[in-house]
């Protein structure tokens, strides 16, 4: 069935809590300025291992000087085993390439679960490398690969080479050593379907787990790898790297168009992440009191976002003035604290609503969930999620009309009359099944777009079926589709997402000015990154785990305070 | 070769929308490959067989020839079932949940086996469905599959059918419940009838599981061929369409 669960008490309770509406909720732009918060993906990951204290480490390290060759790490959680092996190679710089048309990368990596033989790391080796060319099995729970940023890391391979720390202000500049250009799971190739890791391994039953944890791997590697190729270097003078600058480092990711329909074909599961997300944001909001630590938190959380922001560098210039404009609203929303005597956060939130842009805004809510974890952690158990699209035939088709004027008025609302409204298209490329946007008046391939547009569709499905009911006005769903067949998807999905509680994305993803980029930036920033840098509206660059723990901080105090990271000070180095 | 179940349906999705099939049925017509072979009934051995019939979309749609208050007949024109009976299905389940019993006859449709995922859908409504069909020229074969309300996974038995039998191959007679479990078999064992084999609900289940741990094996020259179905719905790539990508 599709979204009963317990998380219906919730939504119940989030009700009495004021959670926002969905018209504002799922509106594309403000989802494109979400943030990292303590419920994204990798922060949930990273305070499981750090609490339940995993031991990793390498089995084997065969490296050259140069640091190619093999890596196992042996991964021991409280439950269960499972080995992530890496592969790393000379990659011809012609051939670097982050598109998904690649053949060859830096580094390539599985994470597997249980022990692995030699036998099957032959076996690996043999595939691993080829990616999307290659077949793994069921064992293979991610498949990934990264390329060097090569001046970055030659850099600081010369500086520890030389005895020397590297430059803060070049790590601020790109704060990783390598870029992960594809995280694959989900049964991608052979690999064990999700249902299995679910089902199977705990450890990594929440969404995209198991690929953060292969990316929280890589980024560990990347460092180990660079002091051992300054050690190899120089033995006598090579040093390691300081644990802060270390920290300070995280590991790109290159996120293209691709991206993109995975949030229009799981309706469902985006709307459950949006929905606990702001069902911990109405239960800050509800909250009767403040203490005075919270709001010195609150002050101390505003400066480091400022100083954050400050530290991001993109030459876009779109976000650029995204930026700048949140430092200026950052400023304001200083200032304004400073004169209030705030006895809950719901002025403050509604302020924030009527003074500031939309990814301050967000930043702002993001920063008050840190305030409270025990309102907010225990909400990440709850992302999972058994996604199905049901039909209902036997719903009256006066009903279905009814359900679509309420839960899709924002689709019916759109003119696509207009110029251009229905202009773009999305496909799959013949190179590489490479999801790619056209433009109807330009490009041929049209009658192949896959079915994103899901205002256009709905808005389609009502003239239909406002005509339909014109004749047969006592007639069921099944009765319709048995007429209409062509309705079929967009019925089912519309039956379906009207029972969940934030419903679908509200924009007409077919217009001419759409912005694919927000799409994007919704999914990594529930992943987890930051320091988003987009290089065109079709992909963005951007940094995973900036300062995380690392693998050797595991069984030390543990803060979970590495949102907004920053640049370590000197005096720290 | 080794796939997974998420892969099998992903491909297969694009094997039936390359060939026509429209949003909504393509996703229907790979979850019912895909349920045969996860659950060890050679799924891709009936949809080998079905290639010839699924790309249909140029026969005549799949239409309802009478309905009366418990009885519904429809006429698929040698459709397939990949893209018939889900609609088929739901229609009658919408009948059965108002009257409490519902008798279906489907004439003229290809790849009946296909129905048995239909009849897990339906016992999670709360519906208990028989199906029976028979297939083949000489020998012919009979099958029944039955499953009860609430239950997960259904009985299917099927048996060879003796010489000078009239055949009737291209019907399927479904009833269904919401007041009865009606849970049939066939008659006989395989000790008493040619080709006699039966598979409980508790096999199904074992056999789901093992697919989901370990993959599904899939002959190379197959996946190939589906593959080449599936490129149906890719563009011809192009300079202009590269800069659709966001080249880097």
């Amino acid at each position: 069935m599709s979204t009963s669960s317990s998380i219906d008490i919730s939504i119940s309770a989030g009700h009495a809590l004021h959670m926002r509406p969905p018209h504002v909720v799922m509106d594309l732009e403000r989802l494109g300025s979400l943030h990292q918060s303590r419920l994204s993906f990798m922060r949930s990951l990273v305070r499981k291992i750090m609490r339940e204290g995993w031991r990793i480490e390498p089995r084997r390290f065969d490296l050259d000087a140069e640091g190619y060759g093999t890596v196992i790490y042996r991964v021991q959680t409280n439950v269960d085993l499972f080995s992530f092996v890496l592969f790393s190679q000379y990659l011809d710089p012609d051939k670097r390439n982050d598109r998904v048309i690649a053949s060859e990368w830096d580094l390539t990596m599985s994470l597997c679960e249980g022990e692995v033989d030699d036998d099957y790391v032959e076996y690996l080796r043999l595939n691993v490398p080829l990616q999307e060319a290659g077949r793994l099995d069921a064992k293979v729970m991610v498949l990934s690969r990264a390329n060097r940023s090569v001046r970055n890391f030659d850099s600081v391979v010369a500086a520890l080479s030389a005895g020397r720390q590297p430059e803060v202000e070049q790590i601020a500049q790109v704060g990783y050593l390598y870029r992960t250009t594809a995280v694959y799971g989900s049964g991608k190739l052979g690999m064990a379907d999700w249902e299995k890791v679910n089902g199977k391994h705990p450890d990594f039953a929440r969404p995209f787990a198991a690929e953060m944890f292969n990316c929280f791997m890589l980024r560990n590697f990347s460092l180990q790898q660079a002091e051992h190729i300054a050690r190899q270097r120089a033995p006598e003078t090579a040093v390691p790297m300081h644990p802060p600058l270390k920290r300070f480092f995280g590991i790109g990711n290159s996120t293209g168009l691709g991206m993109a329909p995975y949030l229009i074909n799981h309706p469902q599961l985006i709307s459950r992440w949006i929905e606990m997300r702001e069902l911990a944001l109405a239960r800050v909001r509800g909250l009767g009191q403040i203490t005075v630590e919270r709001l010195a938190r609150l002050h101390s959380l505003v400066e480091r976002g400022v100083l954050h922001i400050q530290q991001t560098v993109t030459e876009d210039a779109w976000q650029t003035d995204n930026n700048r404009q949140v430092l200026d609203d950052f400023a304001a929303l200083q200032d304004w604290l400073g004169s209030q005597r705030l006895e809950s956060w719901a002025p403050l939130l509604s302020w924030a609503e009527a003074s500031l842009s939309l990814q301050a805004q967000e930043l702002l809510n993001c920063i008050l969930l840190e305030l409270y974890p025990e309102l907010v952690d225990n909400l990440e158990d709850r992302f999972a999620l058994a996604e199905s699209l049901d039909l209902q035939p036997q719903m009256l088709a006066s009903e279905l009309l009814s359900l679509i004027e309420q839960r899709y008025a924002w689709a019916l609302a759109i003119d696509f009359e207009a110029d251009g409204a229905t202009e773009t298209f999305w496909y799959r490329s013949e190179e590489k099944q490479e999801p790619r946007l056209g433009n109807c008046n330009l490009e041929n391939g049209s009658d192949k777009q896959m079915p994103l547009g899901i205002g256009y569709l709905a808005q389609q499905c009502h003239h239909q079926l406002s005509a339909y009911l014109a004749e047969h006005p006592e007639h069921c769903t099944a009765s319709f589709l048995l007429r209409h067949p062509e309705q079929r998807g967009i019925v089912r999905r519309m039956q379906s997402m009207a029972k969940t509680h934030y419903g679908e994305i509200q924009a007409n993803l077919l217009d001419r000015e759409v912005l694919p980029m927000h799409l994007l930036r919704c999914k990594l920033a529930f992943f987890g990154v930051s320091k988003f840098d987009p290089r065109s509206r079709l992909w963005v660059r951007n940094t995973m785990f900036q300062g995380a723990p690392l693998l050797e901080d595991i069984g030390q105090p543990f803060e979970d305070d590495w949102f907004l990271p920053l640049a370590p000070t000197r005096e720290v180095c | 070769m080794q796939i997974s179940s998420n892969e099998l349906t992903s491909l297969l999705k694009r094997v039936f929308e390359g060939m026509g099939y429209p949003v909504g049925y393509y996703e229907d017509a790979a979850g019912l490959v895909k349920w045969l072979q996860v659950h060890g009934e050679q799924g891709f051995g009936e949809l080998q067989r079905a290639l010839p019939f699924v790309a249909d979309t140029q026969r005549p749609a799949l239409q309802l020839l009478a309905e009366e208050s418990q009885a519904l007949l429809f006429d698929c024109f040698g459709r397939s079932a990949l893209n018939c009976l889900p609609s088929i299905v739901e229609l009658a389940a919408t009948k059965v949940l108002e009257q409490g019993c519902v008798n279906v006859k489907v004439r003229n449709c290809h790849n009946r086996k296909f129905v048995l995922k239909l009849l897990s859908d339906c016992a999670r409504q709360g519906i208990s469905v028989l199906a029976y069909w028979q297939n083949g020229k000489q020998p012919i074969s009979e099958h029944v599959a039955s499953i009860a309300a609430g239950a997960t996974h259904p009985t299917y038995s099927e048996a060879l059918l003796g010489d000078g039998s009239m055949p009737d191959t291209q019907t399927l007679t479904l009833m269904l419940s919401t007041r009865i479990d009606l849970l049939g078999q066939l008659h006989g064992s395989a000790s008493q009838r040619s080709g006699f084999r039966q598979i409980s609900p508790e096999q199904f289940a074992r056999a789901g599981q093992s697919s989901l741990e370990g993959g599904m094996v899939i002959a190379i020259e197959l996946w190939q061929q589906l593959n080449q179905l599936a490129e149906a719905v890719l563009v011809e790539s192009s300079e202009q369409s590269r800069s659709g990508a966001g080249g880097r």
